[in-house]
């Protein structure tokens, strides 16, 4: 099969419909037990590693290797009162080339954090391939005392292979609530060969970018005000204008988002784990576990 | 007639840059990106089109929708919406400076309406704001207080867009070797990317679901502007 120039295997696969339902529970003795609810391939996990102090990892497996154009994908996390649980992938999100004729891949996140519990979502970096379409649209809801690490980084494509904002559309919708209202929306859209993508207003001479939202709902507006000084001075420390910058700021309320944009993905990551380092110690007075995978 | 002149008067004045509610005083990052090489005059022009293409977009919507709210009669139904529109664009704007200008500026317009002329919605829109401990930020006050005077949504939203243009070359020509015959060239033919600009947002205000930006560096600038040594500007 032949279409604009481009290659595309000849057998057709439908759409794909995955999904992951996952509920954690602290059970009396302290430890994190893992119920998954609903499992549909191509999103599935194995089992939940102990952490020490009595929480759980969880590493999200797609068995398709990436998303495949078309794909919809669901993942539904809820994480009871007082569990500490932490999610990765066991390796990058591939965005694969889209047929013309299939709709954007989609996954939809939905994610519940209940009172005093602590979700640490750590992946691997996106990297959307040429031609790939993908929207992805997060939803998460944090009740009182709730804490919450998520980052994100975002590659250009495969770089190693020259392979620079090639892909067709990325769409990163996120929307974080605490106690039922917005503390932070993120609509990112991203068409490199409709806006310029170099243009000075959006990443300038950079390629790659992250985002890092830190919250523990409940904490008084001073304490985010003496982190947003520090992290914003280990912000500083780590930057240099023109291959790598970090930004920290304070949301309206009950957390903060740490940015990154860099020429290069192999300087975001060591970034990631120092801001979560003194994020961590000063919120929860604990030391950040790392993901059992490449660290 | 008579009445469409005075509201376009109106407008005028609080649209001109010399009014006060100190957005001079603010550079929404761009001191940052000026200070750290990645904003210059040769790139300045494509730099003001793609900023208003997604930052002005954004804020034109809430203009309009801003604009919307004054055929609200339900006094109850108007501070609900009111307060959810300007908690909605706090959560959108995640740069605190940046975020505390807009609330600043949008709160001193207000003010400057009630003192000059007193309403019911300014006056509800200030204390329920004030009440509930929410921002009021300058775009939807903006469109809030067009809609008072009496000036149509579209034409309220392109004056709120021509006074964002004015004052970003305002602070390039303070930041920038740009003089000012560059300056009013720049303003002069930027202007129909603010008719872009104001059509794409009625287009997205009816569906927001659709509502974008991608302006990391602007934000980053943002961010990152508490921490430089020497400054002109407070954001």
């Amino acid at each position: 099969m032949r279409s604009s120039g481009k290659h595309y295997p000849t057998a057709g696969t439908p759409p794909c419909g995955g999904r992951l339902h996952l509920h954690f529970m602290r059970s009396q003795g302290g430890r994190v037990q893992l119920r998954i609810r609903d499992q549909h391939p191509p999103l599935q996990v194995v089992r939940a590693f102990p952490l020490s102090g009595g929480g759980a990892l969880v590493h999200v497996h797609n068995l398709s290797g990436g998303v495949l154009g078309g794909d919809q994908l669901a993942l539904d996390v809820e994480v009871g009162e007082e569990a500490h649980v932490q999610l990765t992938s066991t390796g990058a999100t591939r965005l694969y080339r889209s047929r013309p004729e299939s709709p954007p891949a989609v996954q939809t996140n939905t994610i519940k954090v209940r009172r005093g519990a602590l979700l640490e979502y750590l992946p691997d970096p996106i990297i959307p391939f040429s031609g790939s379409r993908y929207q992805q649209r997060t939803r998460i809801d944090l009740e009182v005392g709730a804490g919450l690490f998520w980052w994100e980084t975002v590659a250009p494509g495969r770089a190693a292979r020259g392979e620079l904002f090639d892909y067709e559309h990325l769409l990163l919708d996120l929307s974080i609530s605490a106690q039922g209202r917005p503390v932070a929306i993120e609509r990112l859209k991203l068409e490199p060969h409709r806006s310029a993508l170099s243009s000075p207003a959006r990443l300038g001479c950079y390629s790659h970018f992250s985002s890092f939202y830190v919250l523990r709902v409940g904490l008084e507006s001073v304490r985010w005000t003496n982190l947003e000084k520090e992290l914003g001075a280990l912000a500083q420390d780590l930057s240099h204008p023109g291959e790598l910058s970090w930004g920290v700021s304070a949301l309206i309320a009950h957390g903060l988002v740490i940015r990154a944009v860099s020429s290069q993905g192999r300087d975001i990551p060591p970034g990631l784990l120092a801001f979560w380092r003194v994020a961590k110690r000063y919120l929860y007075k604990e030391e950040p576990i790392l993901p059992r995978k490449m660290y | 007639m008579h009445t469409d002149h005075l509201a376009l008067l109106r407008l005028m004045q609080l649209s001109d840059s010399a009014l006060p509610v100190g957005a001079a005083a603010h550079s929404f990052g761009l001191e940052t990106l000026v200070a750290e090489g990645l904003l210059d005059v040769a790139h300045l022009e494509l730099f003001l089109k793609d900023y208003l293409e997604e930052v002005g977009t954004v804020e034109s919507i809430f203009c309009r929708l801003g604009h919307r709210l004054v055929c609200e009669s339900d006094q109850a139904l108007f501070t609900e919406q009111w307060l959810a529109l300007n908690r909605r664009l706090s959560a959108l704007k995640m740069a605190r400076e940046s975020r505390v200008a807009s609330a600043t500026l949008g709160r001193r317009l207000l003010q400057l309406l009630h003192n000059l002329e007193e309403t019911l919605v300014v006056s509800l829109a200030l204390q329920s704001a004030k009440a509930a401990a929410i921002e009021t930020h300058y775009s939807a006050a903006f469109g809030l207080v067009g809609g008072i005077v009496g000036v149509d949504e579209t034409m309220t939203t392109l004056a709120y867009l021509q006074q964002s243009l004015t004052g970003l070359v305002s602070v390039c020509q303070r930041l920038l070797p740009l003089g000012q015959s560059q300056a009013s060239w720049l303003i002069w033919h930027i202007k129909p990317v603010l008719l872009t600009v104001a059509g794409r947002s009625e287009e997205v205000a009816a569906a927001l679901d659709e509502m974008s930006m991608c302006a990391p560096l602007v934000e980053l600038g943002s961010m990152r502007h508490p921490f430089m040594a020497t400054r002109l500007f407070i954001s």
